[in-house]
C-alpha cells in the first residue's frame, strides 16, 4: 500500500510538473495582442501596396457557397485587391466558443462579430483596435454610413471599438385569420373587448366548420405571444427596459404590467389559448397556427408572409387567409411591441494586433468604405448588375437568379443597408406586409444596452420572473401577490441593481435627460 | 422434451418483447423517413405527421445533395472515420493489453492516471493551446489526433482481455510467444465482439464529429459531414433574425437526418457476423 | 499482489539493492511496457498538459495574460462562491442528482435485458433484425425526439392524449407537468439508448463459454436458470464497470436533452447544473465560473468512482 500510493503521487507529480512547463512555454504566448492574427498565414507583409492581403472575417451564420462560387467575394477580392476568407459558424454559442480561444490563443480573424457582453470584454481586455482615431479621417465613408448614434452603441468607456451594422427594422404584428372572422360575421377586432370577443368565438364556435372543437384563439412562442396585449396597457413584456415620455421605465415597475397580466390570465384560464404555449419551440407555433389549430399569432412577415408559406397553408385549407392586426386599443396605451430601433443588427470588431499591420489594416478600411458607398453597398445588396438585378426606369428589379444565388448577400454587408429601400426591393412581392409592419407604432427598447452589472445575476433572476409570471397567467399564483414578487426580485435576487443599470446606460447613451 | 411446453412459452415471450422493442424504435425512423419525402405543405396537412407518404418529392434530398461541400464532407468524414477508427483501435489495444495484465508492476497508477482522464479536463483553452502548439490546427489530423484514445474504451477492452482465461498466456508464453504476438494474434482475435464493439464506437464517434470541427477548423474544405449538414438546417431553436434566410422545414430536417445518419445504421449488420461464440473454445482445445 | 521486494518492516534492505531488484523486475515486463508508451504520449500531451486549466477555476481569468499569470481569485473559492450563492444551487444539485439517479436505475437494466433477450432468440434472421431496429434511435438527435414527444405526449393533440381522453380520462400534461417531466425525460432516454446499450453486453455474451450451456442443459436447467447462472454473471464484468463509470459522471444529468426539452413551467425539477452554467455563461465571458462547477462535479464524480471501485472489489471486479 505504501508504494502504491508512493506512485501515484511520483507519477501526479511528474505529469503536473511537465504540464506546467509546457504549459508556460505555450501560454507564454499568452500575451495575445501580441501575436499577428491568424490571416497572416500565406499573406506577404510585403513594402509594396499591390500585396493581395488576405482578410479573414468571422461570422455566426451558414449558407455561403464554396469560395470560387462566392460572387460577391470575387468581386470585392478584385476591387480591393484582396482575398477575403469567411470562417462561419452556425449558432452564435459555438460560434462564440471558437472565437474565445482563438482570442486566447491569439489568433482572432480580422473582422470578427462580437455580442455586447464579448465586446465589452475583449475591450478593457486591449484585445481590440480602438476605432476612434480612425473615425473621421480613414473610414469616414464607414462611419457616415453607419452614423454616429448607431456607433455610439459600439462604445467602451468613450472609445469606438465596433463597427456597427444598420439596425434591422421590425417585422412583427399580429396574424389573424380572416376567413374566420368572415365565417363567424365578426370584424377585425380594435381594442382588447374585442379581441377578447374574437379569441372566445375561435374557440368556442367552431370558426373552420369541422364540427370539431379544435380550434383557439391564440398560439404563439412562450410569452412573446402577448406583446401587443402588453402594448395595450402602455408596457412592454416582462423583463424589458425602455422608454416612455422621456423617461426610463423597467416593465415589471410599470403598473400597467399586472393589470395586462390580468388579462392574460383571463384569456388563458378560459383556454382561450394553445395549451402547448410554452413547449412550442422554433416554428413550432407557426407550423400548428398554418395546420389551423389557431386564429390569432404573432409573428413577423418573414414567417407568415412569403410566398412559399402562403402556398403552405393554402395548400392545408384553400380558403385560409392570413392577414395582419394592427396592435389593439387598451387603457394606457397602443403598441405592437418593444422594439430597439437603434440596435446595430450585427457587431463586428478588429482584433488589436493590426496595429503593426498598417497596410492590412488600410485593405480593411477600404473594405469597409467601399460597401458603405454606392457602388460597393449596391454589390452587397443586389449582386451582380445584369444577372442578379437590372435598373428598369431607374428602379431596381430583381432577377431569377437572385432569389437562387443571393441568399448569402446579407452576410458581405459589414455595415448594413438601408432598409427602407433594400426590403421592398428585395421582396417586392411583401411590399405591402413590409411597409405595414413598419408602421406599427412601438414602444423603445433599451435592452440590448444594459449590461448586468456585477453582484446581479440575470439568468437567476430572469429565471425566477419568468416563473412567477407564468404562475400568474396560469392562475398558480394569484396577482395580489404581484408585490410581494416584485419584494422578492428586490431582496432575493438584487434586481434593483438591474434597473439602475439601465438608468444609468440610458444617461450614458443621452437617451434620457 | 419434457420440458417442451416451457420452451416455446419462454419463446413466445421473447419474440413478443422482440416485437415491441422493434417497433418502438423503427416507427419513429419511418416517421423520419416518411416525413423527408412528403412535401412540408402535405405534412402540415396531415396533423404534422405522416406515416405513410401520399404525396412524394424527393426536393429535401436534391437540395442537401446540391449544396457546396456536402460530398466533400462526405469524403472527409470517411477519411477521418476509417482511418481514425484504426489508430484508435490499435492505440486502445496498445493500451488496454498491458493494464490487464495483474502481474505488470504499477498497473494500478498507469490505470489510474487513465481513468482520472475521464473526470478531469482542463477545458477548452488549454486543449486549444496544446492542438494549435501541436500544429494540428485547420489540419484534418484535429479531428483525429486530440481525440485518439478514449479512457472508457481503452477500460472496456481491458476488461474483456481479463476474462480470457490465464492457462492461455501461460501455455503460449511457454511456446515461446512474444506479447505482441500473444496480443495480436491471440487475444485480438478471441476478443473480436469486443474489438467490433469498441470500434463501433469509435467509429460513430467520428461520424458524428462535429465540436472539433467547430473548434479547431476554418478551411471549409475540412469541414466533415456533419457540420455541413447542421449548417444546412440552422438546427438552432432561436429565431431566424435575418429575413433572407430561408428557415428549414420539417422535410428538410428530416432528409438531412437521413443522410447524416442512415450510413452508420447499414453498417452495423455487417459487423454483427463477428459476434459469434465459440471461438474462445478452439483455440484452448488447440 | 505486487512482485516487490518484500518489507517486512524490521529488516530493510540496503537501497542500491531493492532498486535493482526493482529495474530487474520492470525489465522483464519491458515488452508490455513499450506496449504502452504511445498511450501515454498521447495522455500526457493532449490530456495531461493540458490539465493546468483547472486552475482557471481558481483564477480571474484574463485573456490577454493568460491561465498562468492571471490573478488569482479572491477569496480562491470565489467562482465556486458565485455558484452556491445562487438561490437555486441547492435545487441544481438536487435536480441533477435526482435525474441522473433516475437514469441510472431504470436506464442500466432495459440494455441488458434486450440483450439477454436477443441472446434466447434462435431465429437468427429475426434476431437481426430486431437488433438492427433497436439502435436505430440512438442516432436521432435531440430535436427530433423532441418533436416526437410532442406529437405523441402533448396535452392537447398527442396521440397518447387523445387515446386517453377517449377512453374517459382526463388528458395529461406530460410536457409540463412537474410531476411527469422528469419521467419523459428518463423514458425518452432510456428509449434511445436501449437498442445501442445493448450491443456491449451482446458482445460480452459472446465471449461465453458455450459449454457452460450444453453442461446445463444436460443438468436439465431451463433457460431461464442458465440466464442466471450463466449469462449473466459471465457479463458481470461489463455490468459493474458501466456503473462504476456512470457513478463518476453522476452530475452529468444529459445538457443537450434537458435544453431542447425543458420549459418554464417544469424548470424547478429540470433545471440542472449545466443548464445553469449555460444560462449564466451567456451573460458574461465567464470560464472561470464554467471551469469551477466543472471541477467541482470532477471531483465529486472522482469521489463515486473510487467509492464504487473499492465496493466492486467485493465481486472481484475493480477497476483497480
Amino acid at each position: 500500500m505504501r508504494n502504491w500510493k508512493r506512485d501515484a503521487v511520483v507519477a501526479a507529480s511528474l505529469a503536473a510538473l511537465v504540464g506546467v512547463s509546457v504549459g508556460c512555454g505555450s501560454s507564454g504566448g499568452g500575451r495575445a495582442a501580441d501575436q499577428p492574427s491568424g490571416g497572416d498565414a500565406g499573406a506577404k507583409q510585403g513594402a509594396g501596396s499591390n500585396e493581395k492581403f488576405k482578410i479573414t472575417i468571422g461570422m455566426e451564420g451558414s449558407g455561403l457557397p464554396a469560395p470560387q462560387d462566392d460572387l460577391i467575394k470575387k468581386a470585392l477580392d478584385e476591387k480591393l485587391n484582396i482575398d477575403i476568407e469567411m470562417n462561419m459558424i452556425q449558432g452564435f454559442s459555438d460560434y462564440m466558443n471558437q472565437i474565445k480561444v482563438r482570442a486566447a490563443a491569439g489568433n482572432l480573424p480580422d473582422i470578427f462579430q462580437v455580442d455586447l457582453v464579448a465586446l465589452n470584454d475583449f475591450a478593457q481586455k486591449g484585445l481590440l483596435l480602438d476605432l476612434t482615431p480612425y473615425l473621421d479621417t480613414k473610414l469616414k465613408t464607414a462611419k457616415s454610413f453607419m452614423t454616429e448614434s448607431l456607433m455610439k452603441k459600439g462604445m467602451v468607456n468613450g472609445n469606438y471599438y465596433a463597427i456597427t451594422r444598420i439596425a434591422d427594422v421590425a417585422f412583427s404584428s399580429f396574424w389573424i385569420r380572416k376567413d374566420w372572422l368572415e365565417n363567424l360575421n365578426l370584424s377585425m377586432p380594435t381594442n382588447l373587448d374585442e379581441l377578447y370577443n374574437v379569441a372566445k368565438a375561435f374557440t368556442e364556435q367552431d370558426p373552420d366548420g369541422n364540427g370539431k372543437k379544435d380550434t383557439y384563439g391564440f398560439t404563439g412562442t412562450e410569452l412573446g405571444a402577448f406583446s401587443p396585449i402588453f402594448g395595450a396597457y402602455g408596457t412592454a413584456g416582462p423583463g424589458s427596459t425602455f422608454l416612455k415620455d422621456g423617461k426610463v421605465v423597467n416593465a415589471y415597475y410599470d403598473p400597467g404590467l399586472p393589470e395586462a397580466l390580468q388579462y392574460i390570465q383571463r384569456l388563458i384560464s378560459e383556454n382561450l389559448v394553445d395549451p402547448q404555449l410554452m413547449t412550442n419551440k422554433g416554428t413550432m407555433a407557426r407550423d400548428q397556427a398554418f395546420q389551423g389549430k389557431a386564429g390569432i399569432i404573432w409573428a413577423g412577415w418573414t414567417d407568415i408572409a412569403k410566398q412559399e408559406f402562403i402556398e403552405q397553408y393554402k395548400t392545408v385549407n384553400p380558403k385560409a387567409e392570413w392577414v395582419q392586426l394592427g396592435p389593439p386599443k387598451g387603457p394606457y396605451g397602443q403598441y405592437d411591441s418593444a422594439f430597439d430601433s437603434e440596435r446595430p443588427s450585427r457587431m463586428l470588431a478588429l482584433p488589436k494586433s493590426l496595429e503593426k499591420q498598417p497596410e492590412k489594416l488600410q485593405r480593411i478600411f477600404d473594405l469597409l468604405n467601399y460597401i458603405s458607398d454606392k457602388e460597393g453597398n449596391r454589390l452587397v445588396m443586389y449582386g451582380i448588375e445584369g444577372r442578379h438585378y437590372n435598373v428598369v426606369d431607374g428602379k431596381i428589379v430583381l432577377t431569377e437568379a437572385m432569389a437562387k444565388e443571393g441568399n448569402y448577400f446579407h452576410y458581405y454587408q459589414l455595415t448594413g443597408r438601408p432598409n427602407e429601400e433594400y426590403l421592398p426591393t428585395k421582396f417586392p412581392a411583401e411590399e405591402n406586409y413590409i411597409k405595414y409592419a413598419l408602421t406599427l407604432p412601438r414602444l423603445q427598447s433599451i435592452d440590448s444596452n444594459i449590461l448586468p452589472p456585477a453582484g446581479y445575476s440575470a439568468a437567476d433572476a430572469d429565471r425566477y420572473a419568468k416563473e412567477e409570471i407564468v404562475k400568474f397567467i396560469y392562475g398558480k399564483r394569484p396577482l395580489s401577490e404581484y408585490p410581494a414578487f416584485l419584494k422578492t426580485m428586490e431582496d432575493t435576487f438584487k434586481y434593483k441593481l438591474y434597473v439602475e443599470e439601465g438608468q444609468k446606460r440610458a444617461k450614458e447613451l443621452g437617451l434620457v435627460k | 422434451m419434457v420440458r417442451g411446453w416451457q420452451d416455446r412459452l419462454f419463446n413466445t415471450g421473447i419474440y413478443a418483447i422482440m416485437a415491441v422493442v422493434g417497433l418502438a424504435a423503427v416507427v419513429p425512423m419511418l416517421y423520419v423517413a416518411a416525413v423527408s419525402v412528403t412535401p412540408y405543405a402535405q405534412v402540415l396537412k396531415n396533423g404534422g405527421y405522416v406515416l405513410f407518404p401520399s404525396e412524394w418529392t424527393l426536393a429535401a434530398y436534391r437540395k442537401i445533395f446540391g449544396t457546396a461541400n456536402l460530398l466533400q464532407s462526405f469524403k472527409v468524414t470517411l477519411f477521418i472515420t476509417t482511418v481514425g477508427t484504426a489508430i484508435n483501435l490499435l492505440l486502445t489495444a496498445l493500451t488496454a493489453y498491458p493494464l490487464s495484465r495483474k502481474a505488470l508492476p504499477h498497473r494500478n497508477v498507469f490505470l489510474f492516471l487513465v481513468v482520472f482522464t475521464m473526470l478531469f479536463g482542463g477545458g477548452l483553452i488549454p486543449t486549444y493551446l496544446v492542438v494549435k502548439a501541436t500544429g494540428l490546427l485547420n489540419t484534418i489530423w484535429a479531428l483525429i489526433v486530440p481525440t485518439a484514445i478514449s479512457s472508457f474504451n481503452v477500460l472496456i477492452l481491458k476488461s474483456f482481455f481479463e476474462q480470457l482465461p490465464e492457462e492461455l498466456f501461460e501455455s503460449a508464453r511457454m511456446d515461446g510467444a512474444s506479447e505482441a504476438l500473444l496480443l495480436f494474434r491471440i487475444v485480438v482475435p478471441l476478443s473480436m465482439p469486443a474489438f467490433v464493439t469498441v470500434g463501433l464506437f469509435y467509429g460513430v464517434g467520428h461520424w458524428n464529429q462535429f465540436f472539433a470541427a467547430i473548434m479547431y477548423l476554418t478551411d471549409r474544405s475540412l469541414l466533415p459531414l456533419q457540420v455541413v449538414v447542421r449548417d444546412l438546417l440552422m438546427q438552432t431553436i432561436e429565431q431566424a433574425e435575418n429575413p433572407e434566410n430561408m428557415v428549414p422545414t420539417v422535410t428538410m430536417q428530416m432528409a438531412a437526418v437521413m443522410v447524416a445518419s442512415l450510413p452508420v445504421i447499414i453498417v452495423y449488420p455487417f459487423l454483427q457476423k463477428h459476434f459469434t461464440k465459440g471461438m474462445l473454445l478452439g483455440s484452448i482445445k488447440g | 499482489m505486487k512482485a516487490h521486494a518484500s518489507e517486512t518492516g524490521t529488516a530493510r534492505m540496503p537501497s542500491a539493492e531493492r532498486i535493482a531488484r526493482h529495474v530487474r523486475l520492470l525489465w522483464k515486463f519491458k515488452a508490455l511496457y513499450v506496449m504502452l508508451i504511445p498511450g501515454m504520449i498521447y495522455y500526457l500531451i493532449y490530456k495531461y498538459v493540458p490539465m493546468y486549466g483547472v486552475i482557471i477555476a481558481f483564477k480571474d481569468f484574463d485573456m490577454l495574460e493568460g491561465i498562468l499569470r492571471s490573478d488569482w481569485a479572491d477569496p480562491w473559492f470565489k467562482h465556486f462562491q458565485r455558484f452556491f450563492d445562487s438561490p437555486y444551487a441547492l435545487e441544481l444539485i438536487r435536480n441533477t442528482i435526482l435525474i441522473s439517479l433516475y437514469k441510472l436505475v431504470f436506464g442500466t437494466a432495459p440494455p441488458i435485458m434486450l440483450a439477454l433477450v436477443l441472446n434466447e432468440c434462435r431465429v437468427r434472421w429475426y434476431k437481426s433484425l430486431v437488433q438492427t431496429l433497436s439502435y436505430m434511435p440512438h442516432f436521432l438527435s435531440w430535436i427530433i425526439i423532441y418533436g416526437i414527444a410532442i406529437i405523441l405526449l402533448s396535452q392537447d393533440s398527442g396521440i397518447i392524449n387523445r387515446w386517453i381522453v377517449e377512453a374517459g380520462g382526463k388528458p395529461i400534461a406530460f410536457l409540463t407537468s412537474t410531476d411527469w417531466f422528469r419521467s419523459v425525460l428518463v423514458g425518452t432516454e432510456v428509449w434511445q439508448n436501449l437498442g445501442w446499450g445493448a450491443i456491449i453486453y451482446l458482445a460480452a455474451i459472446a465471449g461465453i463459454d458455450p459449454t457452460l450451456y450444453e453442461a446445463a442443459r444436460v443438468d436439465g436447467a431451463s433457460r431461464m436458470r442458465m440466464i442466471w447462472h450463466i449469462t449473466l454473471p459471465g457479463i458481470r464484468h461489463v455490468i459493474i464497470l458501466l456503473l462504476i463509470l456512470r457513478l463518476g459522471h453522476i452530475l452529468d444529468a444529459g445538457f443537450e436533452q434537458i435544453y431542447i426539452f425543458y420549459n418554464i413551467h417544469v424548470y424547478p425539477v429540470a433545471d440542472i447544473l449545466d443548464t445553469w452554467v449555460f444560462r449564466t455563461g451567456l451573460e458574461q465571458l465567464n470560464f472561470s465560473l464554467a471551469s469551477a462547477v466543472g471541477l467541482f462535479k470532477s471531483a465529486i464524480g472522482l469521489l463515486l468512482v473510487l467509492g464504487s471501485n473499492a465496493l466492486a472489489k467485493r465481486w472481484g471486479q475493480n477497476i483497480w
